[in-house]
């Protein structure tokens, strides 16, 4: 802003969100978010111009490459993942960027070799010592990488830490971790990724509601019925069972996407969309959640079935899965968030792996119109208004709202009014890790997690876990390709309500 | 990011009226939608004019067709031939585009109307009832400008937002000075404006030193040279002298002496460039001024 207010030449040329100079350091770089998600998003942001000049990136795992064997799988990853056509400029300039360093976290000398190799990228790359640490490892590394990267911190240029979910896997070791980093590291310094919150589609949710005056004003218990968070996958753990067999579903995508979407759809308007705003506003909800009892939370774990046609075999049968696992891979539980907005307003919320087909949706139920002036027989296809937000796929918006069948006399159907994003704005969606990337070079802090956002997160699965604990739960209990437990069903029949049928 | 439509319906009238076309338009939508999974969806964002004079028809239909796909709308190409005789003859099509990773088509309207004889001095009347309701209307204006001309007046009256390029026109310095009549009517955009962007921002670099500048040297186009310096003068609030040498775009500039570059960019195609301009609403005051010093 100040740069604006002295020069007036800038005003009218938009904002010009390219990060300056600065050195990606990757911790996980062999791994498959590296492949899939992380270098495919480095190429979309290098051919839109996004990156930074002076840029390089430094990719370090224990594997033994040299930089021109990562710049080749690198290669293949973004020709196989890449959302563009593949440019070989763009990627020649990227690859020219890049390093690779063959070290093991917990050894001090390869820390210095990385220490050294970033200073060489400083008057090579004119990368200015600010540098962006990428903690794409898995969860026991974190202490290692945090303590070595945090003891060598360059103290020239700015630095910032991301740090791939899960944060900690209870709310002990969260903070335990909290801790740690708050050791080297300022919360301003710290980004950590639920990457739900850079889909388009999640944030237009922020656009939906704060943006159009009809919303607000009925996004309450008194005209909302209640809630219902479906985030659905149709894969299996597709050979992550180490990870999955500590984590289930509940440390999966409970604790982050579920109660993120969740803090997104309930949060109070932010009086500015800064990021100590927005996430004061998320981590209101969060404390207002009331934990829900063992008869509000259902727990499940698919057993072979079908999914797309195609047998498939039950969690217990996965590779290196144990044969009498009690890991859930279905949550569904009833919250309620205990404010004046929301008081005794159900959110209903379910997640699992092996469902029916993959979706992610925020469900508004509105109640019914308290009198329609019709016969019966006239609405008995009527259902109440909804406001239905697809996250994916299929993203965008849509209305349920009733009409009159065309004919003699009057009968009444629901019919739905659409926004599609792909329909309205003709133009690719950006990857999520393609702005999480950005807002992090940029210092945007507004799309992560703040540490207290993650212990509230943590604290209601905590909760919920440790009833768990307390009994064995009899598994597998819903075939793979289903809509998961009977359970799941009986927990929204009892209150009369039903879950979407799509 | 073009597609190309999965299916085309087209209906051709000479002589039409406007319930005509209108008729068309619903008859082809209901042909459109055969055998797919519902009608195909109408998510215009917009009324697309054009007012294209015969030299430019060629042009204007390449640049739709690079446009509908992207912006979908309602679009409808204006050809005046006011020496023909009475009337009006059409050409509806709805184009239907696949939607990204759905089962639904998209569908773009394009209507071609030919206005004939004293047809093309009322347009207004005729493209008002092919508006879609509630929607920003853009009117693209191919070649000179005809200041003072009654189309001119009444379709400046219809639409939201004017665009043009004034690398077009053969005297742009004296058309900057009549645009200026417009500005309180209508939001305009030049694409002239939007292809001096990257040198306006290269030159916006040069701060604080060319917060004194005196001289603007450009090789380019006069339209684009003649907006960087009003650009310069206006913002800077200081005279600054334009030495201009013409070529077909834009090769350099310098202020003071001071070179400033580009990045050379892939080529950006005409469609790309007037699609930019139809993301933009509001009133642009920065090349308001821009226009205002450049005939000063």
């Amino acid at each position: 802003m100040t740069e604006l207010a002295e020069n007036p030449l800038l005003e009218g040329l938009g904002p010009r969100r390219t990060p300056s100079p600065c050195a990606l350091v990757i911790f996980g770089a062999s791994g498959d978010l590296t492949r899939r998600k992380i270098f495919p998003a480095l190429y979309s942001l290098a051919r839109r111009r996004m990156l930074p000049e002076r840029f390089a990136v430094v990719g370090v795992a224990r594997r033994d490459w040299t930089d021109d064997e990562f710049r080749e799988r690198m290669e293949h990853a973004v020709r196989e993942f890449g959302r563009d056509d593949f440019d070989e400029g763009v990627w020649g300039w990227l690859a020219g960027a890049t390093r690779y360093l063959s070290l093991d976290f917990t050894d001090e000398e390869g820390e210095d070799r990385l220490a050294a190799v970033l200073t060489e990228l400083d008057v090579e790359r004119g990368t200015r010592g600010n540098r962006v640490y990428y903690l794409a490892t898995p969860p026991q590394a974190m202490p290692t990488v945090v303590e070595a990267v945090g003891k060598r911190r360059d103290t020239q240029g700015w630095t910032r830490l991301i740090i791939e979910k899960p944060f900690g896997h209870d709310l002990e070791s969260a903070r335990v971790l909290t801790e740690l980093i708050g050791r080297h590291f300022t919360e301003e310094e710290v980004f950590r990724i639920d990457h739900y919150l850079g889909k388009e589609t999640v944030q237009n949710m922020l656009a939906l509601r704060f943006a159009n005056g009809i919303f607000e004003p009925i996004w309450n218990r008194q005209f909302i019925d209640h809630v219902q968070i479906t985030v659905a996958e149709t894969l299996g753990i597709e050979g992550r069972a180490e990870y999955y067999e500590h984590a289930g579903a509940i440390r999966d995508i409970f604790q982050n996407h579920m109660l993120q979407l969740v803090a997104l759809t309930a949060m109070e308007p932010p009086i500015d969309f800064t990021a100590e705003s927005v996430r004061n506003e998320k981590v209101k909800v969060l404390k207002a959640i009331h934990t829900p009892g063992p008869k509000h939370v259902v727990r499940g774990q698919y057993g072979p079935g079908y999914v797309e046609g195609k047998e498939v075999p039950g969690y217990r049968q996965e590779e290196g899965v144990a044969p009498d696992s009690t890991t859930e891979t279905y949550v569904a539980a009833k919250l309620f968030v205990d404010n004046w907005r929301w008081a005794d307003t159900p959110f209903y919320v379910r997640t699992g792996k092996r469902l029916a087909r993959r979706e992610t949706t925020i469900a508004i139920q509105f109640q019914r119109a308290p009198h329609p002036p019709f016969e019966d027989a006239a609405t008995e296809e009527l259902k109440p208004n909804r406001l239905l937000v697809h996250v994916q796929p299929d993203e965008g918006v849509s209305l349920a709202i009733a009409a009159k069948v065309p004919g003699q006399g009057m009968r009444l159907r629901t019919v739905n009014m659409d926004f599609i994003y792909g329909g309205a704005f003709r133009t690719d969606l950006p990857e999520a890790y393609e702005r999480l990337l950005l807002d992090a070079m940029l210092g945007d802090q507004t799309l992560f997690t703040r540490s207290d956002e993650v212990e509230e997160q943590w604290s209601i699965v905590d909760a919920i876990v440790a009833f768990w604990k307390r009994g064995r739960p009899s598994f597998p209990n819903y075939a793979a390709g289903t809509w998961g437990p009977a359970a799941a069903k009986e927990l929204m029949r009892r209150d009369g309500r039903e879950w979407l049928k799509h | 990011m073009s597609a190309a439509p999965v299916h085309a319906e087209e209906w051709v009238g000479e002589d039409v009226s406007v319930a005509d076309v209108e008729r068309a338009l619903w008859q082809l939508r209901d042909a459109s939608a055969e055998g797919t999974e519902g009608p195909d969806l109408r998510t215009s964002v917009m009324t697309h004019l054009a007012w294209v004079p015969a030299e430019w028809r060629e042009a204007a239909v390449e640049t739709l067709a690079g446009l509908r796909e992207r912006h979908p709308s309602r679009g409808i190409l204006l050809f005046p031939a006011p020496s023909a005789p009475d009337g009006i003859d059409a050409k509806v099509s709805v184009l239907a585009f696949p939607q990204r990773g759905g089962r639904r088509h998209i569908a773009a309207e394009v209507i071609q109307l030919t206005l004939r004889g004293r047809r093309a001095t009322a347009p207004a009347s005729i493209v008002t009832p092919l508006l879609v309701s509630d929607l920003p209307v853009f009117l693209r204006w191919r070649g000179e400008l005809p200041f003072g001309s009654p189309e001119l007046e009444q379709m400046v009256g219809v639409c939201d937002r004017l665009v043009v390029d004034s690398r077009e026109w053969k005297d742009a310095a004296g058309a900057y000075r009549a645009l200026e009549s417009l500005f309180e009517q209508t939001a305009v955009s030049d694409i002239a404006w939007r292809c001096t962007s990257p040198w306006r921002r290269a030159l916006a670099g040069l701060w604080p030193e060319i917060a004194e500048a005196r001289e603007l040297r450009v090789t380019g186009p006069s339209a684009e040279a003649l907006l960087l310096v009003g650009w310069l003068r206006s913002r800077l609030e200081r005279p600054v002298q334009l030495v201009h040498e013409d070529s077909a775009e834009v090769e350099s500039a310098a202020v003071d002496g001071t070179a400033v570059s580009v990045p050379s960019d892939e080529t950006v195609s005409s469609s790309d460039l007037l699609s930019a301009e139809l993301d933009e609403l509001s009133r642009d005051e920065i090349y308001e001024g821009a226009v205002r010093a450049a005939s000063a």
